[in-house]
């Protein structure tokens, strides 16, 4: 059993590549609690915490913010480099569980997990992020829109790891919010829609929907989003989008609603939350 | 699970050379090698908050927190607050405000209430019902407990920040 | 604290306040005793089924562990309140998922959890019956085969699946439909409630060598537990003591003992401490819930407004077991006509077995479920009379003097001025800014009651040496704040400051007997017991002063801090401690006050009411109160959020009144999680719980919780010390169906499902747009 500290990302996935159950440890927000429940057997564990190049975050001249994956929840919440459109992922990782849980969970640990409700699914996906992986055969970039490919799996090869979430520029003046439905504050979002729209004044000029909670990987549907571009976002396009997207996911069964019942709330949510978005981008301008 | 990993940390201003097992988290070595027991187990699964230890300052869960991760973190726990006989201000206000029942919530209570309070000390009442959610209470409905940590805020002011843990 | 003018109906903080903020409040799980094993318990992984065989040697094989016992190894005792059915570990059969199979003690946590889970158990699996219809239907899979042998306390033993059933009737029910202008019948569910109490159950065993096993547990009650114990283990109540540690939660799920008995066993096979902690999970699986129930009822009115009859089914879901499912059905009987005159009523209780873990006593005991039903009834017909709700409920309150379903005289009732109370508070309210688009706001009412007297209690009060008085009682406190209750009214009875009083952690070996902390009887019972026994305490010292001071016991009066003093001469006074050292050395002996009391009222009076197969005989003493709540439903989810809640609570006289608030703001929020969100659920293929774990199974957090204003009124009810009555179970029952209440104000259609998931609101509102 082994626990080992590396300061690299070659190191990590070093220390990762040397047992069979080895995992990478974030934040431990999901991982120590499934090891408490006995869901997992750990034989060794690598520490990410003093790996440098995973922690903090910056903005590139284009606009571009690469958010380290060690990065918590709550520096992600508060973090003002993230403008426009870029927003939504702020506000996803400010309604992550609860502070407690913000103040010990990572981006890098969540998005790696990927458990179908958590918050920041959707939301990298409205913001059309990119997610930097590092493994034994070197490092590589996959669009967060071809890293979720069922439940709970994802484009991560063996003992390859996150190191970065890349948020591009937003379109200018865009808005980018994130509305989740649960039980109580603190659950998992029973359904949750992220939100990044650009007005050209009465007209849409650009808008990116993400859905979470509704299928077992997070949701876009671009033909939907392409139909809404030019309208005026009125209730009939954006039922018939909101229907278009629902349709693309399969809810399942679960302790927190129905399949049915999501199906029957999302398009209705997808309205509240493009209404609402679409107000603030009015407002703004 | 065998007690292999060597971890140094500061536990309540002490320092200690502990060893633990590879899944250990703090709050199995805080109660069970250390026999600090203000950290309660309510879930063992994040969701509770009765295992509310600082980390750095942060309030944490204990129970999802890897002691080998601790390595030169500085842990405060609820016995780490009350200077000998003189209580925390945190403390003082939750008694004084009656803010528990059968008080296994409070010790996490008073945790988290603490570190808003060095975080910040002007919080409203707004922010203290955000920070006070991550921790469950199913006797007193809350209202005693926000109560209780406003009137901590208030006093931590006037003692000039010192209430920050 | 020192100069303490009053004593009873202050506000003041529990006395154990200041370890507990410390963090050094001792509960169950916090002691470490020196060569403690770790216990765990091996439970059924399938709901129904024989077992054919049992096979530990594999787990006595795991490095570390000390014992392993089974069913084998204890004679099958059967056990419990009401009809004993059983026994510490399942032999023969499993009836649920969870229930405990075998023991393991071991040198670690670790190796006890890996020994259990080694444990080889054979079963031929049973078809499970996992809902009331399924444990109905004709065909059905019998739980209990034997339950005609089993020894029963009362006389409702059912047949099949139905492990009681009770009837009571007033007046002519049929005959009464005929003067009835309006009537309304509806069926209501509710879902089972986990208690939920923040710390998980657990127990720590420790033997000696004279064969007596001393047990922490967090429990409701020690005697009880005691008697579980010895019962289970086979050894005399005289071999076990209880200890009550701090207690982190009960709200009725810890009124008994049940893998507390395999913890004692495992020490005294061991000779070693064990220690015995649940998980979370096995917690869930393993305690007890609140019934699912389903109610049938049928009330009728005069146009007029006037109740003229009522029927009423009530059918609770109670598990594997009986535990107490007899007495919550009978308590479910008699609140179904609630605080209102009713001349004709005719209701049936019935209990039946499912294979699920056994529901239990929970806060309100019955009365939320069949509350949920009746103030619905009352909203319902209030409709269709064109008359508010709350001026129906007046016109049919009951009034001093009158009498409770099955006859007990209510000497005092204030339902009409808790209900008038709560609408005068809510109405005066300022309204609050507009709802949002698609959302629209209701205000409901409740009206309710709760009895507080049952079974028996005792208490000592003692002089010591030095004029200090010693109190012990075997109530426990779960939390709620009785230690503290307690000694203020003893403090008060002797002007005494609490710091002059000793109050005795409750330990069989030393307390006098309590039934248990259940029913809010604690303070009006074991206050009663207290305060008698510290009164012939003071008489006594009265005698012993009048003696030295040569004056009339009458020319005496008690002067704050435990002095004795001639009235009108204020230097003339002793103190407690020259008493003391007169009884102790001198003369007549030490000075001890005692009391014992049972509650001798009988529910029901053959001249008023026909009652059959009910299991309690005597219990009443009630008190009243009365909830308003607004509420705002969300058209587009079906999600409710409680806003503001008005909940007005009788209880007499308010010793403490911030513990008044504590139970009515806590039980209050516990309601809303229980009107919205909590029900566990059972996997329909294989009768496991679904949600055994916090992540699953929701409770309000403090983003929750609403605007709660806590109103006390002090109607003095007689018989309770200072007049007080309880308050620790009415706010559950008005909580949820005044919630209901709200829903329907504010939708226009009536939730007749609880809880109220937004799926259930939302199935209401498209029904009614389709
Ligand atoms: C009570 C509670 C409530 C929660 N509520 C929410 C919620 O509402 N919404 C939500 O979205 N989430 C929620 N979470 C999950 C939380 O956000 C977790 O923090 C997060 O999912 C995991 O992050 P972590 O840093 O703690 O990862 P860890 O637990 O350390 O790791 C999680 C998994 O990812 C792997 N891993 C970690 N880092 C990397 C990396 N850089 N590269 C590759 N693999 C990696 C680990 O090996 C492990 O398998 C909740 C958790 C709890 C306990
Ligand atoms: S025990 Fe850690 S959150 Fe519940
Ligand atoms: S006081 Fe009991 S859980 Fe909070």
């Amino acid at each position: 059993m082994t626990f080992s500290r590396p300061s690299t990302v070659e190191e990590a996935v070093a220390a990762l590549s040397a047992g069979e159950q080895v995992a990478p440890l974030a934040g431990g927000a999901t991982l120590m609690a499934i090891a408490n429940a006995g869901l997992v057997e750990l034989e060794g564990l690598v520490q990410m915490a003093g790996v440098g190049e995973l922690s903090g975050s910056s903005r590139s001249d284009d606009g571009t913010v690469r958010i380290g994956a060690m990065r918590l929840h709550r520096k992600t919440a508060g973090d003002d480099l993230l403008i426009d459109g870029q927003r939504v992922i702020a506000d996803a990782a400010g309604q992550i569980g609860n502070p407690a849980i913000r103040n010990m969970g990572t981006i890098g640990g969540s998005v790696a997990f990927a458990d179908p409700a958590a918050d920041y699914l959707p939301s990298l996906l409205a913001a059309d992020a990119v997610l930097e992986l590092a493994g034994p055969s070197g490092r590589r970039e996959v669009p967060a829109a071809d890293f979720f490919l069922g439940w709970m799996e994802t484009a991560l090869a063996e003992n390859e790891i996150i190191v970065a979430v890349r948020v591009p520029p937003a379109p200018a003046g865009s808005v980018g919010i994130y509305r989740k439905m649960s039980r109580v504050a603190g659950d998992f979002a029973t359904i949750s829609v992220a939100l990044v729209l650009q007005m050209d004044g009465e007209t849409c000029a650009d808008i990116r929907i993400g859905v979470g909670g509704c299928n077992p990987t997070p949701v876009r549907v671009p033909d939907a989003e392409t139909a809404l571009v030019g309208s005026d976002l009125n209730t009939d396009a954006v039922d018939v989008a909101a229907r278009q997207i629902t349709d693309a996911c399969e809810p399942q069964d679960d302790v927190r609603a129905s399949a049915a019942y999501r199906s029957r709330v999302l398009p209705r949510i997808i309205g509240r939350v493009v209404t609402e978005g679409r107000q603030i981008a009015l407002e703004g301008s | 699970m065998t007690r292999n990993i060597p971890v140094s940390l500061e536990i309540n201003g002490d320092p200690h050379d502990l060893r633990v097992a590879l899944s250990d988290s703090i709050l199995d070595v805080l109660r069970d090698q250390l026999q600090l027991t203000g950290a309660k187990r309510g879930c063992n699964q994040g969701v509770c908050g009765a295992c509310t230890v600082l980390v750095d300052g942060r309030a944490v869960r204990g129970c999802l927190t890897n002691a080998a991760a601790c390595e030169g973190e500085a842990v405060t726990t609820v016995e780490g607050l009350a200077e000998g006989l003189t209580l925390h201000p945190v403390q003082e206000a939750f008694v004084e405000a009656g803010a528990m029942q059968c008080g296994f919530c409070t010790p996490g209570m008073v945790l988290a209430t603490a570190a808003l309070l060095s975080e910040n000390p002007t919080a409203s009442r707004e922010d203290v019902v955000q920070a006070l959610s991550s921790n469950l209470c199913r006797c007193s409905g809350y209202q005693v407990i926000i109560d209780a940590a406003l009137a901590a805020l208030e006093t931590g002011v006037e003692i000039g920040g010192e209430a920050g843990a | 604290m020192s100069k303490l003018e009053a004593r009873v109906g202050i506000r003041m903080p529990r006395v154990d306040a200041p370890e507990t903020v410390a963090g050094e409040a001792m509960y169950t799980d916090d002691f470490y005793l020196p060569g403690m094993l770790f216990g765990a318990v091996h439970g059924s992984p399938i709901a129904h089924g024989r077992i054919l065989s049992i096979d530990t040697s594999e787990a006595e094989a795991v490095t570390g562990v000390k014992a392993v016992i089974t069913g084998r190894d204890y004679n099958h005792v059967l056990a419990g309140p009401f009809i004993k059915d059983e026994t510490m570990f399942a032999t023969d059969r499993v009836r649920y998922v969870g229930e405990p199979v075998a023991a393991v003690a071991a040198t670690t946590p670790e190796a006890a959890r890996e020994a259990a889970s080694l444990i080889e158990v054979e079963y031929e699996d049973l078809p499970a019956v996992l809902s009331i219809d399924e444990a109905l239907a004709e065909d059905a899979p019998v739980l209990h085969e034997d339950l005609a042998s089993y020894f029963c306390t009362f006389e409702g033993k059912g047949t099949g699946n139905t492990l009681c059933a009770g009837d009571l009737t007033e007046g002519d029910v049929d005959a009464a439909w005929a003067e009835c202008d309006v009537i309304v019948e509806q069926t209501y569910e509710t879902g089972a409630q986990h208690h939920l109490y923040m710390e998980p159950s657990g127990a720590v065993a420790e033997p000696d060598r004279q064969g007596k096993v001393t047990i922490w547990s967090s429990l409701q009650s020690i005697s009880l537990a005691q008697q579980r114990v010895a019962e289970w283990v086979n050894i005399p109540m005289a071999k076990v003591r209880m200890v009550a540690p701090r207690i982190g939660g009960g709200f009725g799920g810890k009124g008994n003992a049940h893998f507390q008995p395999a913890a004692a066993a495992l020490a005294l096979k061991t000779g070693r401490p064990v220690k015995l902690m649940l998980t979370r999970s096995e917690d869930f699986e393993m305690m007890r819930s609140r019934h699912p129930s389903r109610v049938h009822m049928k009330t009728g009115a005069k146009a007029d407004g006037t109740l003229v009859a009522r029927e009423f089914e009530v059918i609770l879901d109670c598990g594997a077991y009986a535990d107490d499912s007899p007495g919550v059905v009978s308590v479910a009987v008699l609140m179904g006509r609630g605080p209102y005159r009713i001349p004709n009523i005719r209701a049936r209780g019935v209990g039946v077995y499912t294979n699920k873990l056994k529901a239990g006593a929970y806060r309100g005991y019955g009365n939320p479920q069949v509350s949920f039903a009746a103030e619905q009834q009352l909203d319902e017909l209030a409709e269709k009379l064109g008359m508010d709700p709350v001026d129906l409920r007046l016109k049919n309150t009951m009034n001093d003097g009158d009498r409770w379903l099955g006859g007990q005289p209510v000497a005092v009732s204030s339902a009409a001025k808790c209900l008038e109370t709560a609408r005068d508070a809510a109405t005066a309210a300022p309204a609050l800014p507009d709802a949002g688009p698609d959302r629209k706001r209701g205000l409901g009412y409740a009206l309710f009651s709760a009895p507080h007297g049952l079974l028996s209690t005792a208490a000592n009060v003692a002089l010591r040496t030095d004029g200090s008085i010693a109190v012990a009682t075997g109530a426990v406190d779960i939390g709620q704040g009785s230690d503290t209750i307690l000694q203020q009214i003893v403090a008060d009875a002797l002007k005494l400051d609490l710091d002059q009083i000793s109050f005795a952690s409750q330990d069989t070996d030393s307390s006098p007997y309590d039934w248990k902390t259940a029913a809010s009887r604690v303070t009006y019972m074991a206050g009663q017991a207290c305060l008698n026994a510290a009164i012939e305490a003071r008489e006594k010292i009265l005698v012993h002063a009048s003696d030295l001071m040569e004056v009339a016991p009458g020319d005496l009066e008690l002067r704050d801090g435990g002095k004795v003093g001639i009235v009108g001469i204020p230097e003339k006074e002793i103190t407690f401690g020259m008493i003391a050292g007169r009884a102790h050395y001198q003369t007549g002996g030490p000075v001890v006050g005692a009391s014992e009391i049972m509650f001798e009222t009988p529910a029901v009076d053959p001249a008023v009411a026909q009652s059959k197969g009910l299991a309690f005989s005597k219990v009443g003493a009630y008190s009243f109160g009365a909830h308003a709540v607004e509420v705002e439903v969300d058209e587009v989810t079906g999600e409710v959020e409680v806003l503001r809640a008005w909940c007005v609570h009788d209880v007499g006289r308010a010793i403490n009144p911030a513990m008044v608030d504590g139970q009515v703001i806590g039980g209050f929020v516990q309601g809303l999680g229980y009107a919205l969100l909590e029900e566990m659920v059972w996997d329909p293929d294989d009768g496991r719980l679904a949600n055994p774990t916090l992540m699953d199974y929701k409770i309000p957090t403090a983003r929750e919780m609403p605007e709660i204003h806590s109103i006390i009124l002090e109607t003095p009810f007689g018989d309770g010390p200072h007049g007080a009555r309880g308050v620790g179970e009415p706010p559950i029952v008005g909580a949820p169906v005044a919630i209901a209440n709200a829903i329907a104000n504010a939708i226009g259609k009536r939730p007749t499902v609880m809880p109220m998931k937004p799926e259930r609101i939302l199935d209401l509102l498209d029904g009614e747009s389709a």
